[in-house]
Formats: C-alpha cells, structure tokens, sequence
C-alpha cells in the first residue's frame, strides 16, 4: 500500500508504536511562500498528555485544524486514530470528529439552546435516544458540577462555567482524543486552573489530550510532555523527567 | 426507539425550531406561496370543471346523418351497415320516417294536435350514430362526417363539431395560461423558498459549525433545512387550499355570468380530495425543491 510505505519511513525516526497522533513531515501554507506549519513530525499515544506551546503565530491553531481535520495538509501526512486525515474525504470527517473532542477559547455554544441541548448535540449526531442522552448529559454535566444548570442559557453562566459546558460537549461521547485550542485564554488565573484539572482529568482516564496553549506558567505547573511551536516549526519537545512515551 | 425515529424526532425538532426562530421570514414565505398557488389554484379549478363538462357532455355527442325521403329499406340499412363500420363508432341506430314522427308528436306534447293537421309525415329517416368514448371529440366525429358525407342516399349531416372544437381551443387556452403562470409562479416560489433557506443559513451558522464540529454529517446538517422547505411549502399550499375554498364558497355567486358562459350552467365543483392533497402536495414539492437549491453545494465545513 502506496500509504503504508510512506508510514514506515517516516515512523522509524518517531518513538512509540500505539499512538493517537501520528504527524509525518507535515507542511501547511496558506499563500505561496507563506507556511503556518513548516516539516512538522509529532507523535503522541494513546492516553497522553501533551502541551503545545509557543507565541501567537508559532503554528498551534494550524495544527490543531489539520488534527480534527477541519484543513488538509499542504505536505505530509497525519495519522489521527490511525485514520490519513490528509486523504480524509468529506464523508469520511464526521466519523473521525466523532471519535475527536474540540474545546475553543471562545467556548462556541450556541446561545439559544440550553446547556443540556449544546452538551447533547454531540449525541444527537450520533443518533442517541433522548432519554439515553439526557442521562448521559446529566452524568457529565454533574462530573463538572454543572447538573443545577443544565435548563440555562449560555449567556446566563459566568465564563468558566461556559467552558466547563464546552469541555462537557467534548467529553460527552467519550472521545479517544481531546484537542483544546487555548481553552483558559478567556478565563482568569483562578478558572484557568479549574478548567485545566477537569482537562487533565480527561488524560487519566485514558483519552489522548491535546492542549494548545502560550501560558508557560501553566505548564510549569502540570509538568507534562511539552511540545515548542516556532515560526511553524517544533524547537523543543520536552518530556517530564523519569517518563518515557 | 430505533436509530431513524430518534433521529426524525431530531430533524424535526430542529426544523419547527428554525421556524420559530425566524416566524416574520417564515411567514412571508408561507404567505407568497400561498399566493402563488391560490393563482395557479384558481385555473386549476376552471380547468378542472371545463374537462368535466366536456365528459359530462362527451357522451351526448353523435353524428346525426338524415336519409333522402323516399330511400329503401334496403339503401337505409347498407349505409346503416357503412356507418357502424367507419373507425370509432360505437353503435348505429336507425330512426325511420315514422319513429321520428312519434318522437317529435311525443317532444312537443300539447302541441300534438296540430300535428294531425298534416297531410304526410315531413321527418326523413335517419343514422344516430354514437362514437367509443375515446372518439368522443372533434376529430372522430370529422371522421365520421367525411366517411359518409356525399354518399347515395345521405342528405345532410349534423354534428356537434364546431362546438366541441371552439370549446377544446378555450380548453387549450385556459390550459396553457394556467401552465404558464404555473410555471413562472413555481419560479417565484423556488425562489423565495430557496432566499428563506439561505437566509435561515446565515442565521444559523454557528449551529452548522458546531454540529459539524462534533461529527454531524453533511447530510445530517442539511436535512432539517430542507425539512423546514417543505413545511414551509406545504403549509402554503394548505393556506391556499383554504383560500380557494373561501373563494369558491363565498365568491362564486358574484362570477355567476362568466361561469355561466364558460361552464354553460353546470355547476361548477370544486376539488376533489386527490386534487386537494395534490395542491398541498405541489407546495411541499415546491418548498422542498427551493430548499435543495438553496443548500446546492453550500454547507460545506
């Protein structure tokens, strides 16, 4: 298989044999000349836990959108749950988000639904009963101390709140990955530890977590696999001591 | 609950709720189409009663063909015989000189004694020749005409063929206006669906984004669109549908001399439950096809 050659090439220069993410040689340019993401390799396993960091521009955003494959690769190839979603066609896409959970700096709920109907649209699309998804929505929403308010609106619930209803969307479906694209650059000092325990929690209970953020500070403070994003290239990856991927 | 009733309930849902979200730009809709098929609706039914009083009357046409007087009875039933045998007549009845006496006696009742005053009978013997129903028009009564106009014996020949065809052209015109409008009314209507739908869109955007976010299919996105088009759609043909029965109940009174001319006094019906479901149907149809062409190519994330 013309794919597959490529895969074992690239793979022995990468640590790991049961990753999530698998990025080989990944490119990404918007404009001639202009790369977001330049010659990117990245592994990540299952059930790990991982920082992208870097300043505003380094290519984060980017290679979060080609993880959930909301853009294409301009070279390379990605392998998310051992699916090529360089070569993902559009049928294809729903069934990897399904299995890929996204939380957004900006929370993306929709104001006119309830916090119990924008957890559930993760179950709706998956054709859950209603019965079977209210339960399941309560379950998660109470995991995040969010159960009293699952007949709210958006707009009603302070910011964290907000993204703890995001994080629950993501999570609802029991995602093999999370990505989160600066999910505590909305929130203050206090809520950005709240939000980030409930994210790592995620991680131990086996589902792969992606976190794109440039708060250093916090990823001192969790000591994790940190991966330096700059001017689209990796300039460090950096993994806790005493662990091995 | 199965997988496809959950996810009817879902599509269903969503669509009465995009409705509501939108009611004045979901109300104009409804409305506009309404009017076009109250329009479309109102030559429909003129169509409709036209046809049926031409098959109403269809079956009282025939070809009458007088006999010379004095024809044997022989002569008379050869072309009796020549008759029955031209393509599309159903049956041939021969009318002697006394049979159509005793028919005019009996016709003009009080009358009937001045009938005694004549010295002989004046009525010639004649062909009451009856078409098959699917002859019963203007060119198989020519048919019949040409077959035996000029023939030994046959004096003259009467149909109801001018008629028949001065009202099949008033059929056809009522026909092609109707069709034409139809179609320029199916137009607007495609068009103003397919401007709601889009509009509905842009206004959910952000739903979209999520939904395909979270595994929707594009297919799953766009099915309550479209959903809400055919709502849309056939609750303007319902409106209409409701419209033109007020219309026809309460406004036909005040079109009694036109209808009289047109339907020459039969009384004119209005719908049938097929014809009725029909135009809720077209409605539907219509709302549903504006709501493709809106979404063509257009949810795409």
């Amino acid at each position: 298989m013309k794919f597959g050659r490529r895969l074992g090439r690239g793979a022995a220069s990468l640590p790991g044999g049961d990753a999530a993410i698998r990025a080989y040689h990944v490119s990404k340019s918007y404009a001639a000349g202009s790369f977001a993401l330049r010659d990117v390799s990245l592994e990540v396993g299952r059930g790990e836990f991982v920082f992208l960091t870097g300043p505003s521009g380094a290519g984060k955003t980017s290679l979060l959108k080609l993880l959930f494959a909301a853009e294409h690769p301009s070279e390379g190839q990605i392998l998310v749950l051992g699916r090529n979603v360089a070569r993902l066609g559009h049928r294809a896409i729903p069934d990897l988000r399904r299995r890929v959970g996204v939380v957004f700096q900006d929370f993306k709920l929709l104001e006119r639904r309830t916090i119990e109907e924008n957890v559930g649209l993760a179950l709706d699309v998956v054709g859950m009963s209603r019965r079977d998804a209210r339960a399941k929505v309560f379950a998660i929403l109470k995991q995040l101390g969010l159960q009293h308010r699952r007949q709210h609106h958006p707009l009603s619930l302070s910011a964290g709140e907000q993204q703890r209803v995001a994080i629950a969307r993501a999570l609802v479906n029991e995602p093999e990955v999370l990505l989160a694209d600066e999910p505590t650059g909305n929130l203050d000092p206090d809520l950005t530890v709240e939000i980030m325990d409930l994210i790592a929690s995620a991680a131990t209970r086996g589902t792969t977590v992606l976190v794109a953020t440039h708060e250093l500070g916090l990823v001192s403070r969790y000591g994790k696999r940190t991966v330096c994003l700059e001017g689209g290239r990796i300039t460090e990856d950096s993994r806790p001591q005493g662990t091995t991927v | 609950m199965t997988r496809l009733a959950t996810r009817s309930l879902y599509f269903g849902r969503t669509a009465l709720r995009g409705i509501s979200a939108s009611p004045v730009t979901s109300a104009v809709a409804v409305a506009t189409i309404a009017v076009c098929l109250v329009l479309v609706g109102v030559f429909a039914l003129l169509l409709f009663n036209m046809e049926g009083l031409l098959e109403r009357f269809g079956g009282d046409l025939h070809v009458t063909a007088y006999l010379e007087p004095g024809l044997s009875v022989q002569r008379q039933r050869e072309l009796a015989d020549l008759a029955h045998s031209v393509e599309g007549v159903a049956a041939v009845r021969l009318v002697s000189e006394q049979e159509a006496f005793e028919r005019f006696r009996s016709g003009v009742a009080h009358g009937a004694a001045y009938l005694d005053g004549l010295g002989e009978n004046p009525l010639p013997a004649s062909l009451e020749i009856t078409l098959v129903p699917a002859r019963q028009s203007a060119e198989g009564m020519t048919v019949v005409v040409e077959s035996l106009d000029g023939l030994e014996g046959v004096e003259d020949l009467m149909s109801g063929h001018d008629w028949v065809e001065g009202y099949l052209r008033a059929l056809a015109l009522v026909r092609g206006l109707g069709v034409g409008l139809g179609a320029i009314l199916a137009d607007a209507t495609l068009l103003i669906v397919a401007n709601t739908i889009r509009l509905a869109v842009v206004a959910r955007r952000d739903e979209i984004e999520i939904l395909s976010l979270v595994g929707a299919s594009p297919g799953f996105v766009r099915v309550p669109f479209l959903l809400e088009g055919l709502l849309q759609g056939a609750a303007g043909g319902a409106v209409a549908l409701a419209l033109l029965f007020g219309l026809f109940s309460l406004g036909l009174p005040g079109f009694a001399f036109g209808l009289e001319l047109v339907l020459g006094g039969a009384v004119p019906n209005f719908f049938s439950g097929e014809q009725a479901l029909a135009l809720v149907g077209s409605g539907a149809f219509l709302g549903l096809l504006g709501a493709g062409g809106a979404l063509a190519g257009g949810l795409r994330s």
